[in-house]
This record gives C-alpha cells, structure tokens and sequence, in this order.
C-alpha cells in the first residue's frame, strides 16, 4: 500500500493539500495574532485544558479505584475465624485497634510476630519492637504538629518508621502499626487473631445493586456533561475578532469555506494547545492531589494514571469537538469581503427540535420505569442515552427560551437597558454562558431526588439511644471495669458511665465439640446501671434477677432453675479457657426486659457486684455507655484517650441515629468530590470568558466612561446580563431536573417525592458560582474602563 | 503663564508619559466659547492624549488644565465625570456606539445617564437626530447602519446635552472623503449653532480647514500655526 495520499487521483489530491493548507493557516493564524491573538490563543487553551484535565482526570478513576481497593486488600488481616491457627514461626498475632480522631479514621495494628517467617505487612520492611510504631507520613504530621497533640497521648509509643505507599490507601490516610507483646491469650476470633498470610483468603465477587450501578452511571453523566458543555464555550471565545479576521481575508480572495476551514484550523490550533494545557494541569494536579485530602479520600499520585484507550479518546475527541462547534457557531455569520461583518439577520429559534432531545431521552428512560431493583440491571446504553439526552436538552432549550423571554423585556435604568439590550443582541453567547451551570444544577437536582428517594434503603435506624448515652466503650475481657468504670467518669465532658460487664452462660461447658444446647446473657452491673436494661421492682448489691420479655430468648426460661448448674463462656479458644461454672441460686427476683441505651432488649441473669463470684469477675468483658457534655470541645478524643489508657483494645465508638451502607455513602461522597471539581471548573471557566467578552469591549467601556457613564452603572449592567440567563437556566435546570430526579425514581420503584430544600440549595449553589464570578469580574471590569482603552497607538 | 482671557478651556505646561514613551512634553492649548480648534500632527505626536487630558478622562503628570476658571486636577475622578456628563461631548473615530443599543438610544443615552427620562431623552435625540439627517436610523442597531451615517450619530449623541465643549478624534478617519466631508459639515454647523467649542485632533489638512484655528503637535509640544506661519 502507498503512503499517505499518493494513491489517490491528481485533482482529489490537490484538493486535500487545499484542505490542509486551509487549516494550517487558520492555525498559524491562531499564534501570529500579536499580544491580543496571544491572549485569546491562551484563554482557549486554558479553558479547554480545564476541561481536558477534569477529562483525564475521570480517564484515570477506574484506575485509581482499583489500585486503591486492591491496595486494600493486600493488607487485610482476616481474624475472623472459629477456630485458632496454631502458633507457628510463620504466624502473626495482630489486633485490630482502630480509632478515630477529629472525626478521622486512624487505622492501627499491633502486631506480635511469633517467628522469623511472620508474613511482613504491606509497606513495612520489618516489625516494630514493643512500645514501638511505624506510622504513615500523614500521622507523622499530624504527631509532630500542634494539632496531634491528643492523639500523641492516645498514641505512646516511639515511632521509629513509616509505613511504605503500598501499605496504604491514600496519601493522606493515618494509620500505624505498633508492636506488642502478649497478645496470644486474648486471642478473641475478632479483634485479635493469628495469621500467616495478608490478603483476603476467600475472595469473593459480590452482585452489584443494580440501583447503585444506576446512581454510579447518572453521577458519571450528570458531572462530564457540564465539562463536555464548557469546552464547547471554551473553543468559541474569541469568535467576534476571528470574524472580522475572516472578513479580512475575504476581501483577499477566500471563498466561504475556505474562510471556514481557515476558522476550524484556528479552533484546531486552539483545542490542541488546550490538550497541551490540559496533559500538563493534570499532571501539577495529580502530584497535587497527594497533598489534598476531600471528603476524606486521598489519593497517591501513581494511582492517577489515565486508561490509555480513554486517553485517547478525549485525545480524539476534543479537536473534533472544537472543529465541528466552531463550524456550527458559524452557520449564522456571513462573511463579507468588504472588511465588515455582519451576522445574518438572526433567524428565529425553532423550539420543535429542542424539544425533540429531553423528549427523546424521556423516551430511552421509558422502558425502564416500574424496573427496581429486583428485576436484573437497568440497560446501561439506555440509562446514559437517556440522561444526556435531558440534559442536553437543558442546553438546547435555553438559548430559545432567554431569547422568547428577553425580547419581552422592556427599557428600564440604563444599566437595564444595556443589559436586556445586550442580551436581546445575543442571547446565545449569554445562553452559552450559563448552560454549564444549568447542567450541573438539573444533573444535581435529579441526583439529590434519586439520592434521597432511595436513602431509606440504605440506612438503617441504629437503635441507640442518643438521649441516654452518647458514646459506647466496650472494654475486653480480664480488664477490671469497675476501676475503668470510674476513670471514664472522671474524664472532662462525661456526665455520667453507666457499666454492664457481660458473659455467656451455657447448660453444657464451651469446650465440648458442639458447645451447650441452651444458653443464655449474664449480665453484671450495679443497681443504678442494671435499671438500664430492665425494669426491677426492688434492687440491692447481692441482688440476682432473671430477665423476661426480651427479643430472641427462648433459653433463659429453661436455664433458670435454681441449683442448676451452667458454665461460663470463658475464651474464644474454648479449649483453652478455664473451666467456669455459675450456679443458679435459689435467691432469683424478677425482671423485666427494657432496652439498653444502645437499643438492644437483653434476657438471661442480671447480677449486682456482690453477687458475683470473683473466679467470673475476671473473665467477662465489659460496656460503658457514656453520658457526655457536648459543649466540651473535644469531649470524644478525652473519652477516646481515657479509653485507649484502660486497654489500647477498648474500643470507643460515637453514636449517630443512623446508619448508612458504605458503598451507598461512598457514592454520595464520589459525588459531592465531584461536584466540587466540577463547580470550580465551571466557576473559572465563567470568569475566563467573562473576562473574554469584557476584553473585546475594553474600547467602548472605555468610550462610554469617557463621555460619564457612571462606573456603577457599568458594573450594574454586567450582573444583569449574568443574572438573567441565570435566573432562566436555573428555572429550566429546575424543571428538568425535577422531572429527570421523578423518571429515575419511577426506574427504581420508589415513591416520586420532591425535596424543595435540595431544589432551592442546589438552585442556590449555581446561583452563588455565578454571583461569586460576577464579583471576581468587577476588579478587571473597573481596569478595562481606564481611559487607557481609548489608546490606539 | 495663565490661562488666556476669555478662554474656556486652557492648558499649560502638560506633561505625560506612558513607560518610557513621552507623549506629552510641554503642551498648552486654549480655546474660547464658540470656537473650532483643529489639533493636528502627525501619528504618535500625542494628539489624541492632548485631547484625553483635556477633557479630563487621562490625569497629565504635571501641567495645570482649567476649564471655565476650575483646575481640573482639582477635581476627583466622580466630579470629572459629571462634568463629562454634563458639559462636554465626544466623537470618536470609531464613533464607538454601543452595538446592542439602537441609534436613537444611542443618541440618548447621555441624557439618560444624566437623570433625564427615557421619553424625554429619546425625543430630545430625535431632534438632534433629524438635524443630522439620520433621524431614518432611529430603530436600527450601529451593526446595520454605514460607517458615515453611525459618524454622524455619533455626532448627535455628543451634542445631544448640549455640551459647552465637543472633542472630536479623528471623527472622520474611517471615512471616505466624500462622508467625511458631510459629517464634518453637520459637525461644525450643529457645534456654532449651539455655541459649542470644538477641539478637533486630526492630521488631515482638509478637516483642519474647517477650524478657527490649528494647533500643530510634534514630539509632543504644541505650536500655534499662526506663531509657525
């Protein structure tokens, strides 16, 4: 085969060089424009490149996610098991210590390798020795600054490492691995374990909710759609100087499409310089992103690596973009030789084939309304299909709609007046203005409908009882928890500690092959603290109940019977514990069930202090429900502190009213990261092109100051002309969000209700963009209207 | 040096630079109520900023400017802007009309900056309008008007507040002779007709010629004519 054109005829071929040396020149035109042909050269790039690096960006997230989750589960260390792994010179004893600290998750490990081949955990090259921890860079930070200053007393032990970027998950992410010694005999099969290997021993692929794959996809759609939209504003800054450009070469000979082509090889030249711009801010922002930290997701810069066929794809996919918009911004200008421009008495926007998209896209989301969850995925072509097509829609029809509506508006002051007048000029850049905004907003809108319509299937009430207690601490087995009881009420902020420490109660002993047949809850805890799980008609120290009414106990009826005897749940490894038994005295009062401050109705035995034998006193574990003064700042980290001085394994964890799946809040949590980025893109691409049409004006904002214009009314007549397309395209954006968020509903079996608090906010979100770039647009406004516009040499 | 008797607007002395260019090394300028002043010279002599310090819209760096007996360094930023407004008119050679607006609310719009209604302000630009014989323009936008008759609309607009003194630059430099010729033709007889002075920068001899006087700027000192010849 020959290369290159030379296979095809002479005439065709010449018409081809024709072709390229039209665009050539359009592109040469684009850098040979002096400082003025510079500065809009470099405005497009840097809008283009915005959205090109938000492009790349969202290339390199199927990527990054999964380095992060694989990241992830090569440093797991499963201790849940039945049974115990014997001791070996391969084995590890790790305890899971996790905490929390200024509402950060502080991941922690101590560890104990009992031989030379214990498995090394991801990012350690060796164990630290007790009293010792390797840290991550972030929680080294954190402990050396002043702001670490709690958890250092949390924390004490010497650090004399860090943990490698492989043993972590973000660049941000604290966690630690501190050494210990001891560990074996609280071995509990779930905070404390034995293993020889990191990793997930039994991988498993879970079926995805067809439901969250659906909100997957609409956050996908609903934060690329307003880039896709800004960088077809972005190609088109410039338009009215590249016309009378054109115009000038008209009168030189060009024909209309060679001026044509001419203006798309300047787009070219333009689009291309942004992918440039675009590869290297996405570059600064990858190794940026590994010193940032939103909604608590971090990131490393290798995980930022664009899918190569995705790459090239926005690779592809931008310059064409920017060829065919310039193209088709240009259907109504008509270029004449005479050195004039004029565009084309404008015709009249047709509103039937704008209406044609959201309708088509109704359309594509129709067949799958009444779906649900239960009837197998919803048709992902068919839900991204109809979703851009909506939302493209929102782009379409408000041009139509901010022209109807302007050209209805009457004079008012002359700030007025100029903008209405501006506006009924040309609306569609006005239009183009706010289209990317109005994206957002109905995207957003929908989404926040299909968040809270489903929410209710994510979480969960958690039963605790918030006005009893605030914060829980279970406390291990064989840790004294009167003492500890006493230290949690004497810590600043806590009211009140109510302690209940709690065993297993069997008719046959643990260690046998099946364990006991019936078994039942003891619970110990002194009068005041047993009132909180059952309602007692009188109460002494001495005193023994039997507990009725509970949910799920069916065996404390048959175990209490007095002189029975019944054998305490002592270890984990029950072949290992010592042998416990408890009789039934003769002595039982009656009780009845109510629930505990963490909601839960408990049955079996209740024991005050001097009823307990001292052999049981030692083996039970043990729960503080804390009473706190939430005025007290930092109230958690001084119970968390008090917690991890009782036990580093007593575990303190805070209350909340509900509980949300993780995947379901990871995903609202993707999306509000992305709308940041999205909303700061869209902020700075409005005041580039604000700046932009400023820019072109400079000379007659300059004139009209100089004959008196007030500057006031100047700037006035700018946040008019913003505020009412606007107030327009947040109105549309509102209705189509609606009604995208009530067909998405409806594709989820869920009752179509509307939120007019998330409306608003949101409506109010791109609001604020806009008036925010409004204001940034004032400093550069009042410079352009020096009087040094008027200079012409 | 003092202003000369009589005169409305006076000069002395005018200094200014932009960086390390000199566009004004010296300059002085006066003219009387009623009279037509053509500043002339050729590109880059500073004309065009003799004229914006005139009227106050660029500060000189030093040199005092007095119009009507008050130092216009005197005056802040909003004050010179009023006085603008309300006692000078501009033309420039772009006449520099706001495309979104059409000409007679183009015309108008000083009057309306000024406080005047709209009604009032659209029918006083009528009547300078159909002086200048385009008051057929009324509802067209600048983008659809010629380049001579959106001159002459400039030229409306500036004399509409009956301004005491008209600056115009260069007003007919994007013009062809023949349009120039009738723009400056209408200008100068709506100016005398309304006892308005005229301070005309153009580095055209035939418009000069429509002037009382020419004053000559070079290397951006001014010389009277009349003192060369």
């Amino acid at each position: 085969m020959r290369a290159g054109w030379g296979h095809l005829p002479a005439r065709a071929q010449s018409r081809a060089w024709g072709r390229a040396r039209d665009l050539g020149l359009g592109a040469k035109f684009a850098f040979t424009g002096g400082r003025e042909g510079w500065i809009r050269v470099l405005l497009t790039a840097v809008g283009v490149g915005l959205g090109v690096a938000l492009l790349l960006l969202t290339t390199a997230l199927p990527s990054a996610l999964a380095v992060r989750h694989h990241r992830d589960q090569a440093r797991l260390d499963y201790t849940y098991d039945q049974h115990p792994r014997p001791k070996g010179d391969d084995t590890l004893l790790i305890a899971d210590i996790d905490t929390t600290y200024q509402d950060k998750d502080v991941r922690g490990r101590l560890v104990e390798p009992e031989g030379p081949r214990a498995p090394i955990a991801p990012g350690l090259t060796e164990y630290p020795a007790p009293g010792e921890m390797v840290v991550s860079p972030a929680l080294k930070k954190l402990l050396d600054s002043g702001s670490g200053k709690l958890l250092r007393e949390r924390l004490p032990y010497k650090v004399v490492g860090t943990i490698g970027e492989t043993g972590l998950i973000g660049s941000q992410e604290l966690a630690y691995y501190a050494g210990a010694k001891g560990l074996a005999p609280r071995m509990n099969g779930w905070q404390v374990g034995r293993i020889n290997a990191f990793g997930d021993p039994h991988p498993s692929t879970e079926r995805a909710d067809p439901v969250l794959i659906l909100l997957v996809l609409v956050v996908f759609v609903v934060l690329l759609m307003p880039v896709a939209v800004f960088i077809a504003a972005a190609v088109r800054f410039g338009g009215e100087r590249r016309d009378r450009r054109l115009a000038a070469l008209r009168l030189v000979g060009s024909d209309s499409r060679m001026t044509r082509r001419i203006a798309a090889g300047e787009a070219l030249a333009g689009s291309l310089l942004g992918l440039v711009f675009g590869t290297g801010f996405f570059l600064l922002g990858r190794e940026l992103a590994g010193s940032v930290e939103i909604l608590g997701i971090s990131v490393f810069p290798s995980y930022l690596n664009p899918t190569p066929a995705l790459a090239a794809l926005v690779a592809l996919a931008v310059p064409a973009a920017a060829v065919l918009v310039t193209l088709f911004a240009l259907r109504g200008v008509v270029i004449e030789p005479l050195g004039v421009v004029r565009t084309a008495k404008p015709a009249r926007r047709r509103l039937w084939w704008r209406l044609l998209l959201p309708l088509g896209g109704l359309a594509m989301l129709y067949p799958m309304i009444g779906q649900g969850r239960t009837n197998g995925n919803f048709n992902q072509y068919l839900v991204i299909g109809g979703v851009m097509l909506l939302l493209v829609g929102v782009t379409a029809l408000l041009p139509w709609i901010v022209e109807t509506v302007v050209a209805r508006l009457g004079a008012g002051s002359v700030a007025w007046q100029l903008a209405v007048r501006r506006l009924q000029l040309s609306s569609g850049t006005a239009a183009r203005m706010v289209n990317g905004i109005a994206v957002a907003v109905a995207g957003a809108i929908a989404l926040q409908m299909l968040f809270a319509g489903v929410q209710g299937d994510y979480t969960k009430q958690s039963g605790n009882d918030l006005t009893r207690a605030q914060m829980q601490v279970d406390v291990p087995r064989g840790v004294a928890l009167a003492p500890a009881a006493g230290k949690f009420a004497a810590t600043k902020g806590v009211r009140k500690a109510t302690a209940l420490a709690s065993a297993d109660l069997g008719d046959e002993p643990w260690n046998t092959e099946n364990g006991p047949a019936a078994s039942a809850q003891m619970t110990i805890g002194d009068c005041a603290a047993l009132r909180q799980v059952a309602s007692l008609s009188s109460c002494r120290d001495g005193d023994i109940f039997v507990v009725s009414g509970a949910d799920y106990d069916t065996d404390t009826v048959k175990l209490a019977k007095p002189g029975r005897r019944l054998y305490v749940s002592t270890s984990y490894d029950a072949g290992k514990g010592p042998q416990i038994t408890w009789t039934v005295p003769r002595a039982l009062k009656p009780a009845r069930s109510v629930k505990d401050p963490a909601g839960a109705m408990r049955g079996g035995f209740l024991l005050t202090p001097a009823a307990v034998p001292s052999r049981i006193a030692g083996v039970v574990s043990g729960t503080v429900y804390l009473s706190l003064d939430e005025s007290v700042p930092n109230v958690h980290e001084y119970v968390r502190n008090t917690a991890a001085a009782v036990d580093p394994m007593a575990n303190a964890s805070l209350w909340a009213s509900t509980e949300q799946s993780k995947k379901f809040t990871s995903i609202r949590t993707g999306l509000y990261v992305g709308a940041t980025c999205v909303l700061a893109l869209i902020g700075a691409s409005l005041l580039v092109s604000q700046l932009e049409q400023l820019r072109e004006r400079r000379k007659l904002l300059s004139s009209l100051v100089a004959f008196g214009t007030r500057r006031r009314t100047l700037g006035l007549s700018v946040l008019w002309q913003t505020a009412i397309p606007i107030a327009l395209g947040l109105l549309l954006a509102s209705g189509v969000g609606l009604a995208l968020g009530a067909v998405l509903l409806k594709m989820t079996d869920t009752t179509v209700a509307v939120d007019w608090v998330s409306v608003m906010t949101m409506a109010g979100i791109g609001a604020g963009v806009v008036l925010t770039v409004t204001l940034l647009s004032l400093p550069p406004l009042m410079r352009l209207m020096r009087p040094e516009g008027l200079r012409t040499e | 040096m003092t202003a000369p008797p009589g005169s409305l607007l006076a000069a002395e002395n005018l200094r200014k630079a932009y960086g390390p260019t000199t566009a004004l090394d010296g300059a002085e300028f006066s003219i009387h109520p009623g009279e037509i002043v053509a500043v002339m010279g050729p590109s880059g002599s500073g004309k065009s900023t003799l004229l914006h310090c005139l009227a106050g819209i660029v500060p000189p760096d030093s040199g005092s400017i007095t119009y009507d007996g008050r130092e216009l360094s005197a005056m802040n930023d909003a004050q010179r802007s009023a006085l603008r407004r309300s006692e000078f008119g501009f033309v420039f050679q772009f006449g520099q009309l706001v495309p979104e607006l059409t000409c007679v609310e183009n015309v108008a719009l000083p009057l309306r900056l000024n406080g005047t209604s709209r009604k009032e302000a659209e029918r006083a630009a009528l009547a300078w309008m159909e002086r200048l014989e385009v008051d057929d323009l009324r509802g067209k936008r600048p983008g659809e008007v010629s380049g001579g008759q959106g001159q002459r609309v400039a030229v409306a607009r500036a004399l509409v507040t009956g301004p005491r003194v008209l600056f115009a630059d260069e007003p007919t430099g994007a013009l062809d002779s023949l349009n120039g010729e009738r723009v400056m033709e209408l200008l100068t007889e709506a100016a005398r007709s309304a006892n308005a002075a005229v301070v005309l920068v153009t580095h055209e001899a035939r418009v000069a010629a429509y002037s009382d006087r020419e004053i000559v700027v070079r290397d951006g000192k001014s010389r009277d004519m009349e003192r060369i010849v």
